[in-house]
C-alpha cells in the first residue's frame, strides 16, 4: 500500500478550513477523518495486485548496440478495473545511462477480466546476460488517493552478444580469400597445400617446381601448381586473465580480441577451415569445438557473450596444456593476449616450444592508441616524460615481439580498430604461404 | 476463467500469513520486553514513590502523621503550587514545605514575603543552603552534614523537651537570631531550629532531616511526639509539595510567549500543514520497487602503468632514463630509413656514418653523436630541447 500526492495535497488544502473555521482538535479531526475514510475506500476498491497474471515474451538475444523488445502481458482476473503504474526492473546496464526511468516505467489500464500488453525496450550497454528483476505494480483506487503495491517475479533473460563491428571488413577479406582459394594456384609447396594441377612453364617460374615426369610425356615443360589445403584446424585462444581487463578507449581489451576472433572465424569458416574456441585464464571459461561451418559463428558469439575478464594472472602452463589437448592435429593456434613483457616472458615463453613444435602459432595483441599518442607529446616537462615512458613501453613491446618471432611465432600488434583486419591479413598470408 | 487457472502465480509480495509468520518472533520479543519493563517498574516503584506525601502509606510516606493529626482535630490539605501555598498561609495554619530546595530563588522570596507576616507557622523540611537563607533570613546551613541520627534535645523548646530523643540529624544550622531555639545539636550545631518572627505570632521551624515524618520511623524514639507538637500547633496544616511543573517556577512568566501572540487559527492551520507534510513524505518515501543490483566490470585503463611510469620519472627527475628511452626509439626508427639493420641501430659506428651520408647537408658528426648517444641532459629544459631536436632529425631524414 502507498499514499499518493493527491492525498497529501488534500491534507494541505485542509489547513484552510482548519485555520479559518475551526482552529481546534475538532477541526483537525473533521478534515482528516473523511480523508482517512476516503483513503480506506480507495484501498478497498483498488484492483488487487497479487492475483494479476503476468507472462513475458519477446527477444532473447540482441547484439550490443541494438535494442531488444521484451513484452509483458498482464491479465486482470479480478472484477475491478486495474489502473496501475508499473516498473519493469532490469539491471542498470540494460539501458543507456539516463534513460532507465523513462524506459522501465509504464502506465497501464486493464479492464476487469481482460489482458493488456506492454513492451519494454532494452538498449544494453555491455555484453552478457541480462536477467529481469521484479515487476512492481502500483494499483490506484478510483479516487487516486491510495494504492495497493506489489511485486511479481517473471523471469526472462536477454543475452547481449558481442557487436562484431569488424564484420564490415569481411567482404574485402573474402575477396582476397577467393583470389587464392582454388582459383589461384601457387607454386610453393608447403605443409598446408595440396596438388592442384599441371600447367605450362612460363619464364619466371621456379625451376624446382617443374614436373619432369609430365614434361617427358608432352612436348612442353610442365610445372606443378599447388593450392592451399582446405579443412585445416584453427584454435582461437582468448586470454581472459587480468591483462584482458585493461580498457583501451571505452572497451576492455577482451572485447577487441573477441571482435578480431569473430572476423577470423567468419573468414576461416568460409575458407573451409574448422574453427574451435578456447577461453582460458586459470581454468577453461569457454570451449567451442567441432562445429560445422554454418554453425560455428553463432556458437562462438553465444559462448563469447558471457565472457568477462577475470582479475587473475593467466596460467600459461595450463593454457598450453589445454590448447594441446584441444588441438590434437597440426593446427593454427591464434593466441589473443597481450605483448606486455612480464606475462609473456615469465608465463608464455618457457612453454611456447611445446606449442610451436606441433602447431603454427599466431599471437595477436591489442595495442593502446593512447600510448602511441603519448609518445608524440612534446612541449612541457610532463609531456616529455610521458613520451619517454611510452617510448620505453613501446620498446619493451617490440623486444617481446622480437623474442616471440625468434620462436617462429607470427605477431600481430594493432589498435582495436585495426586488429581484426590485421589478424585476418596475417591468416590469409599464412594460408597463402601454405603454413596452416 | 480458464486462463486464470492456467497462469502460475508470479507474485513476489509476501501474503498476510507470511508477514505474520515473519513478524511474530519480533512481535513476541517486543511484547515480552514491554511486560518485563512494566513488571520491573511495578516492583521497583515503591521505594521512592510518594516520599513525604501525607497521602502515601509507603515507608517513606507521611500518611501516619496526617492520620494522627486528624485524630487530634488538625486537618491536612496538600498543595502543589506556590500560589495555592501562598493563598493558604494564615494565622491559624501551619505551612509545611516538604522539599524547599526545589523552589527557585524567586519562589523562595515570594513564599518568604507571605509567611513572614501571616501569623502562622512555617515548617521547612531539610532545606539546604540553596533555600534556607532566603526562607529564614539569619539562618545558614553548615556544609558538613551530621553523621548521627539519634540526638537528644538539649534546649528549652517545650516540644523538644517533652519528646526527648528523636531521629534528627542531617543538615546542621547556625543562626544569628538571639531568641531562636537551637535544639538537637550534633557537634554543637543545631539540627532543629525554631525562629520566631520579630513581629507578630509567626515562627519558622527548620528540620535538619525528614526522618521524624516518615511512616517507618514515626514509632521510634520521640519522633511521633515531636512531629505532632511541631505540626499540631495550629488547627490547619497545609502540606506544600513543590513540583517542577509549577508555572510560577518559570522565570519569564511576566512575558507572553510568541505562540501566545499568534492567532490560534494560524497554529492549527500549521499543524494541519505538518500532517500534510508527513503524508507527502510517506508518498515520496514509497519506492516503486527496490534498486536492482548488478555486478560491475572492472574499469582499468590499459595505459595506466605507462602514465604511472611517466609520473615516477617526473618525480625522480629521471632525465637520464627518459633521454635514453627517447634516443633509443629514435635510433630504432631511423635505422630502417637509412638502411642500417635493426640489430646495429644502437651501435654509433654503424649508424652515424650512414646517417650523415643520408642527410642533405651531411650533418656534423660530433653534433649527431651528442644528439643520439650523448650524455643525459642536465635539466628539464635541456630534456625538452633534446626531444625537439630528435623530432627535427627524424623529419630531416624522412624528407625525400
Amino acid at each position: 500500500m502507498a499514499l499518493t500526492g493527491r492525498a497529501a495535497l488534500l491534507a494541505a488544502l485542509g489547513s484552510l478550513p482548519v485555520g479559518i473555521w475551526d482552529p481546534s482538535w475538532t477541526g483537525i479531526l473533521a478534515v482528516n477523518a473523511p480523508l482517512a475514510a476516503a483513503c480506506a475506500c480507495d484501498f478497498a476498491l483498488a484492483a488487487p495486485v497479487r492475483r494479476l497474471g503476468l507472462t513475458r515474451s519477446g527477444d532473447t538475444s540482441v547484439r550490443l548496440g541494438e535494442s531488444a523488445d521484451v513484452t509483458l502481458t498482464i491479465t486482470n482476473p479480478s472484477g475491478r478495473l486495474l489502473r496501475a503504474h508499473l516498473r519493469d526492473a532490469w539491471p542498470p546496464s540494460s539501458w543507456q545511462p539516463g534513460t532507465e526511468v523513462a524506459a522501465s516505467r509504464h502506465r497501464v489500464t486493464v479492464p476487469a477480466g481482460e489482458r493488456r500488453r506492454i513492451t519494454t525496450r532494452l538498449r544494453p550497454t555491455r555484453r552478457g546476460d541480462r536477467q529481469a528483476d521484479r515487476v512492481t505494480i502500483r494499483s490506484y483506487g478510483p479516487l487516486g488517493l491510495f494504492t495497493r503495491q506489489g511485486a511479481h517475479k517473471v523471469p526472462w533473460t536477454v543475452r547481449v552478444l558481442p557487436p562484431f563491428t569488424s564484420r564490415k571488413h569481411l567482404p574485402s577479406k573474402l575477396a582476397r580469400l577467393r583470389e587464392l582459394d582454388g582459383r589461384t594456384s601457387v607454386l610453393t609447396r608447403g605443409e598446408g597445400t595440396e596438388f592442384d594441377s599441371l600447367r605450362e612453364y612460363v619464364p619466371g617460374d621456379d625451376t624446382r617446381s617443374i614436373d619432369w615426369r609430365a614434361t617427358a610425356r608432352q612436348s612442353t615443360v610442365a610445372v606443378r601448381t599447388w593450392r592451399p589445403e582446405r579443412d585445416r584446424h584453427i584454435l582461437l585462444v582468448l586470454d581472459t586473465g587480468r591483462t584482458s581487463a585493461g580498457r583501451v578507449g571505452d572497451a576492455p581489451r577482451l572485447d577487441a580480441s573477441m571482435d578480431a576472433a569473430l572476423l577470423l572465424a567468419a573468414l576461416a569458416s568460409r575458407a573451409g577451415d574448422r574453427v574451435d574456441l578456447l577461453a582460458y585464464d586459470r581454468r577453461v571459461r569457454a570451449l567451442v569445438q567441432g562445429r560445422t561451418a554454418s554453425d560455428v559463428l553463432p556458437s562462438l558469439v553465444n559462448a563469447m557473450a558471457t565472457l568477462e575478464p577475470e582479475l587473475v594472472e593467466t596460467d600459461a602452463r595450463g593454457l598450453t596444456a589445454t590448447a594441446l589437448r584441444t588441438a590434437p592435429r597440426h593446427s593454427l593456434i591464434v593466441l589473443l593476449t597481450t605483448l606486455d613483457a612480464a606475462p609473456i616472458e615469465e608465463g608464455l615463453l618457457p612453454v611456447l616450444p611445446q606449442l610451436t613444435k606441433r602447431h603454427t602459432v599466431l599471437l595477436a595483441s591489442v595495442a593502446d592508441p593512447h600510448i602511441a599518442g603519448m609518445a608524440t607529446a612534446r612541449g612541457n616537462t610532463d609531456a616529455v616524460y610521458e613520451a619517454a615512458a611510452s617510448a620505453q613501453a613501446q620498446n619493451e613491446r617490440h623486444r617481446t615481439a622480437e623474442q616471440l618471432r625468434r620462436h617462429g611465432v607470427t605477431v600481430v600488434d594493432a589498435t582495436p580498430e585495426e586488429l581484426a583486419p590485421a589478424l585476418a591479413d596475417a591468416y590469409l598470408a599464412l594460408k597463402t604461404a601454405g603454413r596452416l | 476463467m480458464t486462463t486464470e487457472a492456467t497462469l502460475p502465480s508470479t507474485s513476489a509480495s509476501p501474503t498476510a500469513r507470511q508477514v505474520w509468520t515473519r513478524a511474530r518472533g519480533v512481535a513476541l520479543a517486543v511484547v515480552l520486553l514491554l511486560v518485563a519493563a512494566v513488571v520491573i517498574a511495578t516492583i521497583r516503584s515503591d521505594t521512592r514513590h510518594g516520599t513525604l506525601d501525607p497521602r502515601s502509606a509507603d515507608p517513606k510516606g507521611s500518611r501516619a502523621v496526617a492520620e494522627l493529626l486528624a485524630d487530634r482535630g488538625v486537618d491536612t490539605r496538600v498543595v502543589t503550587t506556590l500560589d495555592e501555598a501562598r493563598a493558604a498561609a494564615a494565622a491559624d495554619t501551619t505551612l509545611l514545605v516538604a522539599s524547599p530546595d526545589l523552589l527557585t530563588h524567586r519562589q523562595q522570596s515570594w513564599l518568604r514575603s507571605t509567611t513572614a507576616d501571616s501569623g502562622g507557622r512555617t515548617v521547612l523540611v531539610a532545606p539546604g543552603s540553596w533555600s534556607v537563607e532566603r526562607l529564614v533570613p539569619g539562618v545558614t546551613a553548615d556544609p558538613a552534614t551530621s553523621l548521627d541520627s539519634e540526638l537528644s534535645p538539649d534546649c528549652a523548646l517545650p516540644a523538644a523537651q517533652r519528646a526527648g530523643t528523636a531521629d534528627l540529624g542531617g543538615v546542621r544550622y547556625t543562626t544569628t537570631h538571639l531568641d531562636a531555639d537551637e535544639c538537637y545539636p550534633s557537634e554543637r550545631l543545631a539540627t532543629l531550629l525554631r525562629v520566631p518572627e520579630s513581629t507578630g505570632d509567626s515562627d519558622s521551624i527548620v528540620l535538619g532531616a525528614p526522618d521524624i515524618l516518615y511512616n517507618e520511623r514515626l514509632d521510634e524514639q520521640g519522633n511521633a511526639s515531636l512531629a505532632l507538637q511541631l505540626l499540631g500547633s495550629r488547627p490547619h496544616l497545609v502540606w506544600y509539595l513543590p513540583s517542577l511543573s509549577d508555572a510560577s517556577a518559570a522565570d519569564s512568566d511576566d512575558e507572553r510567549s510568541f505562540f501566545d501572540l499568534l492567532p490560534s487559527g494560524w497554529l492549527w492551520g500549521t499543524l494541519q500543514l505538518f500532517i500534510a507534510a508527513a503524508l507527502a513524505a510517506l508518498w515520496r518515501a514509497r519506492r516503486l520497487g527496490p534498486l536492482v543490483p548488478e555486478k560491475l566490470p572492472v574499469a582499468i585503463r590499459a595505459s595506466e602503468t605507462v602514465e604511472g611510469r611517466a609520473r615516477l620519472y617526473r618525480k625522480a627527475n629521471a632525465r637520464d632514463r627518459a633521454a635514453t628511452a627517447l634516443r633509443s626509439t629514435t635510433r630504432t626508427r631511423l635505422a630502417p630509413l637509412i638502411g642500417v639493420p635493426i640489430t646495429q641501430a644502437h651501435a654509433p659506428e654503424a649508424l652515424l656514418p650512414a646517417l650523415s651520408a643520408h642527410l642533405h647537408n651531411h650533418g656534423d658528426g660530433q653534433t649527431l653523436h651528442t644528439l643520439l648517444f650523448g650524455p643525459p641532459p642536465s635539466d628539464d629544459t635541456a630534456l625538452i630541447a633534446l626531444a625537439d631536436q630528435l623530432d627535427a632529425l627524424e623529419r630531416e631524414v624522412r624528407r625525400p
